[in-house]
């Protein structure tokens, strides 16, 4: 790769660096008129993935439960094989295994025969069954065969060991919808099914994180300490997806961790919801609102310093605990970090896609950074969050900034396309499906949102919180300085 | 062997311990039980892992985005991949039109491609649109081939249905519709050849040196032009049977191809693949590029001292189970298990004949049985997959992925790399430090 010169004189600030040649600087020109996703039938290069494997994660944030799916057996696997690359741990979900007699005559025995047959070789204590394109186009009558296959369970190995299993059902026709709101109806349905009666109130707040890593849920649990405040994560895969290696282990393996069922019904009881991610988990919140006045907050995910003083401030009041001095440090810290590095990421064009409220949350830290986005993308249509992304840069407006490019729902075609007609890009942020993006345009991508399967330990790396955010700033930092300035050793920062 | 009690009734012909002189294999080829956490994948996962490395076709999904998404992640790659991205109207009122409109849509956005692959999946197959209609009427339109593969998840049993389905596109629509018919006299094909991390090349050099050309590996290297060709190769190679017989013996009805089924993992296995490719071109020098891998070979001495009578289990697709099981033999290992998640009779028979009594053979094994089978063996490598590598480390157990992660493994230079890298798995101090048990 060859460097131009560092320029000297008569030239905005934002033009100060060393600009790379682009290796390949030939530019195929597309159909302008296909560019446009909403002009084209076909998707090039999905940015989303379908709702199963949304619901599927959420089970797996649940102790000693399984996924049962209920459709042919690549549904199950391929979402097995995405958890394994981007958690490293074993994912152990369970197929209907849908075949040709199953398509034809529909999946009750798959259901019935599967149920049992799972719960001899495992003995979970919750079961979540996810349906898929195949069941619901079918037009399997799942609660019907649900009643069958405890009725069934119960004749052979009693109707105490069948009650202490849960079953929950979590719709998700995967044509209806991305892997967000396949995490926002496993919401709901386990706490409609689960948290149903309030009984004794206690002290204690419910997260939902939303497909937030286990790096991130831990950061969660670390504020919510510091704060002294007690909390339910749903769907807490901080241990299950990320155990510790220490055998011999017992066999059916069940990672330790994840939200007991103890805790889901609890959520009932709570003081206040907070369901960080409104794309994915707010419907859950919204349920304990409705049905029995829980008050709940629903966003913004804390990505950045605003979103996390938002989610301390509301806990605080909430609580009545005060944000304590420790928490005030981690702020100073991430605060000290951004001004220490404020000219180099000042005016750096960034490009920012993935799920609606990680882009989100990234848009507005990006600005805090002084950096101005220039497109954001969210692979899965929202109807709120172009109002957020105009919000955010209302209230950056006397920085400098044009407004940036909304693509609400494209493809990464599109996105790449565009990305292409700038004059200039400094940095992307995503997740590893913006590799190819990165390479063609020559513009260093930091890796942020679900899924990043290409990388190892960013799925222990907070990025959520002051230290999330303060990590996730050296990472931006660096990635510009190793790209701008890879072989001037000396006085870089 | 697992305790038979413990398998429910309907898994227990699929287990089986190799006795002394007995010839007993495993039930397979049956569907999978329901409510198992199997290890199969469906067959359009199998039809994408065949075809995903065409590089000059379009390839366009027709179903929902987690197909097509999942369709762009097969073979550890990324692959630009088209959708129609079915919704919630589609299914209701049928998606044939947009199908018709996204394959013309494709082909402007990228003209350059001479084919488009149209891939239906579960929703697709189930909501019965006339696939095979469209693809006529838009290939009229784009002036160009539009294919339709018709491989619903639900197809078949395993990914093994989606291979089958595969090569009859490949059969039906690209190899052999070049106009040249003359044989080229030193052209092979490779069948079930997929080129992970570099055993293409190391087959081809082998190759080069018997004095032949590779004109099409399926699906290594399959660019559409190449395919048109490949009726004229003088031998077909097939190194997967499972993924590439089918394309054999049709290719030696249609062109009368002969085929000759080898494999070039292990030193003893690429050895008697050189001798008998060697025979069918009567080339000679065979012997000594035998002795040069024979050579070359030495530089796994270093570790194999490591590996004497380590315990190795293997866990593959289908038909490498047999060759693989004398590779690792051939690294001083005592093979305990092989398994498949799709082998057929003939696999298990070949695996069968090349282990020693005592050797836990097992179809289609569940998360649980491989759970259940390391507990009790505690082997000292486990070989499989991405999905099973994680609950094997999580029990103290080495894994290595085949196909392979790292380095080429086949050939006389790739057995060297798997002999490095397996003894480097087997001795690696993270093992120590977890505690396993029984001590190495
Ligand atoms: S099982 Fe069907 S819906 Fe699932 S990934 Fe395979 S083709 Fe797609």
């Amino acid at each position: 790769m060859r460097l131009r010169e560092i320029p000297t004189d008569g030239i905005p600030y934002d033009r100060l660096c060393v600009e790379k040649i682009p290796a390949a600087p030939e530019y195929i020109p597309r159909d302008p008129e296909l560019v446009p996703a909403s002009n084209r039938s076909v998707v090039i290069n999905p940015n989303r993935i379908c709702m199963p494997i949304g619901a599927m994660w959420a089970v797996l944030g649940i102790h000693r439960a399984i996924p049962f799916v209920q459709g042919a057996q690549g549904c199950t696997t391929y979402a097995r094989y995405t958890f394994c690359r981007i958690f490293k741990e074993p994912a152990t979900i369970a197929t209907a295994s849908f075949h040709e007699d199953a398509a034809v005559f529909g999946g009750r025995k798959n259901v019935v025969e599967g149920i049992r047959n799972l719960v001899v070789r495992y003995w979970p204590e919750v079961i979540g069954v996810v349906t898929t394109c195949s069941s619901e186009i079918m037009g399997d009558d799942m609660v019907s065969f649900l009643k069958e296959a405890r009725a069934r369970l119960s004749r052979e190995i009693g109707k105490e060991k069948v009650e202490e299993i849960s079953v929950v059902l979590i719709n998700t026709p995967s044509f209806a919808g991305s892997h967000v709101e396949g995490y926002d109806r496993a919401s709901r349905a386990f706490l409609e099914s689960l948290a149903t009666t309030r009984d004794v109130p206690s002290e204690r707040v419910n997260i939902i994180p939303g497909m937030l890593y286990p790096g991130d849920i831990r950061e969660i649990k670390h504020l919510l300490r510091e704060m002294g405040v007690g909390g339910t994560i749903l769907f807490d895969i901080s241990d299950t997806l990320d155990a510790p290696l220490n055998p011999p282990q017992e066999i059916p393996y069940y990672p330790p961790g994840g939200t007991p069922v103890s805790g889901i019904r609890q959520m009932a009881n709570a003081r206040a919801t907070f369901a960080l991610q409104p794309h994915a988990g707010g419907s859950g919140a919204r349920y304990l609102e409705r049905k029995f006045g829980i008050p709940a907050f629903i966003g913004p995910v804390p990505i950045g310093v605003a979103a996390t003083d938002a989610f301390l401030q509301n806990l605080s009041r909430i609580t009545g605990r005060e944000i304590p001095a420790s928490l005030r440090d981690e702020r100073g810290r991430l605060v000290d970090a951004m001004a220490d590095t404020l000219h180099h990421t000042m005016m750096k064009r960034v490009a920012i896609f993935g799920d609606p409220d990680v882009v989100i949350g990234m848009t507005r830290f990006a600005c805090e950074l002084g950096m101005t986005p220039v497109a954001v993308s969210s692979g899965t249509p929202s109807r709120t969050f172009e109002g957020e992304i105009e919000s955010i840069f209302r209230e950056y407006r006397e920085l400098f900034l044009a407004e940036p490019r909304v693509f609400n729902g494209g493809d990464l075609f599109e996105f790449e396309e565009y990305l292409k007609t700038l004059p200039r890009l400094d940095l992307i942020l995503g997740h590893s499906k913006g590799v190819d993006i990165s390479r063609e345009l020559e513009v260093p991508l930091v890796r942020v949102g679900f899924p990043i399967y290409d990388r190892f330990g960013y799925q222990k790396k907070p990025v959520v919180g002051y230290h999330g955010a303060e990590l996730l700033l050296y990472e931006i930092v660096n990635e510009l300085l190793d790209y701008r300035y890879p072989d001037d050793r000396t006085q870089q920062l | 062997m697992l305790d038979a009690e413990k398998l429910l009734s309907d898994r227990w012909r699929h287990v089986v311990t190799k006795g002394d002189g007995t010839a007993v294999l495993p039930e397979c080829g049956r569907p999978t039980v329901p409510g198992l956490v199997s290890e199969r994948a469906c067959a359009f996962y199998g039809a994408r892992w065949m075809l995903a490395a065409i590089p000059d076709v379009i390839h366009l999904v027709h179903g929902p985005a987690g197909c097509a998404y999942f369709g762009s992640i097969v073979r550890r790659k990324s692959y630009r991949v088209f959708s129609t991205q079915l919704e919630e109207r589609d299914i209701v009122f049928g998606a044939g039109e947009k199908l018709y409109r996204a394959v013309l849509e494709a082909v402007a956005t990228d003209p350059g491609a001479r084919a488009v692959l149209v891939y239906a999946t579960c929703s697709a197959g189930l909501i019965g649109d006339d696939l095979d209609g469209i693809c006529k009427r838009a290939a009229r339109a784009v002036g160009r081939p539009v294919v339709p593969v018709n491989s619903p998840g639900f197809c078949g049993y395993s990914q093994a249905a989606g291979h089958d389905i595969a090569a009859g596109v490949l059969l039906e629509h690209f190899i052999g519709t070049g106009k040249a018919q003359e044989p080229i006299a030193n052209g092979v094909n490779l069948l079930g050849e997929f080129d992970v991390m570099g055993d293409l090349r190391e087959i081809e050099r082998l190759l080069q040196q018997l004095g032949l050309r590779i004109l099409c590996a399926f699906s290594g290297k399959a660019a559409t032009t190449a395919m048109a060709d490949a009726h004229r190769a003088r031998l077909n190679i097939v190194h997967c049977r499972r993924t590439g017989q089918r394309l054999a013996d049709a290719m030696q009805e249609r062109f009368g191809t002969p085929q000759l089924k080898v494999s070039f993992f292990g030193f003893e296995e690429t050895a008697s693949a050189l001798r008998s490719i060697g025979k069918f071109f009567g080339s000679a020098g065979v012997e000594e590029i035998v002795e040069r891998g024979r050579r070359e070979v030495e530089g796994a001495a270093p570790f194999l001292k490591k590996l004497a009578g380590k315990r190795v289990a293997l866990f593959f697709g289908a038909s490498r189970m047999g060759t693989m099981a004398r590779a690792f033999a051939e690294l001083g290992m005592e093979v305990v298990m092989i398994g498949s998640q799709f082998g057929c009779l003939e696999d298990y028979r070949d695996a069968g004949a090349r282990v020693r009594a005592g050797t836990v053979l097992i179809d289609d094994p569940p998360e649980k049985e491989l759970e259940e089978f390391i507990r009790k063996h505690m082997p000292h490598l486990f070989v499989g997959g991405t999905k099973e590598k994680y609950l094997a480390t999580k029990l103290g157990v080495p894994f290595l992925v085949f196909p392979q992660e790292t380095s080429c493994f086949a050939g006389f230079r790739g057995f060297v790399n798997l002999a490095r890298e397996v003894a480097g798995l087997v001795g690696a101090p993270v093992w120590r430090l977890a505690g396993r048990l029984p001590e190495i």
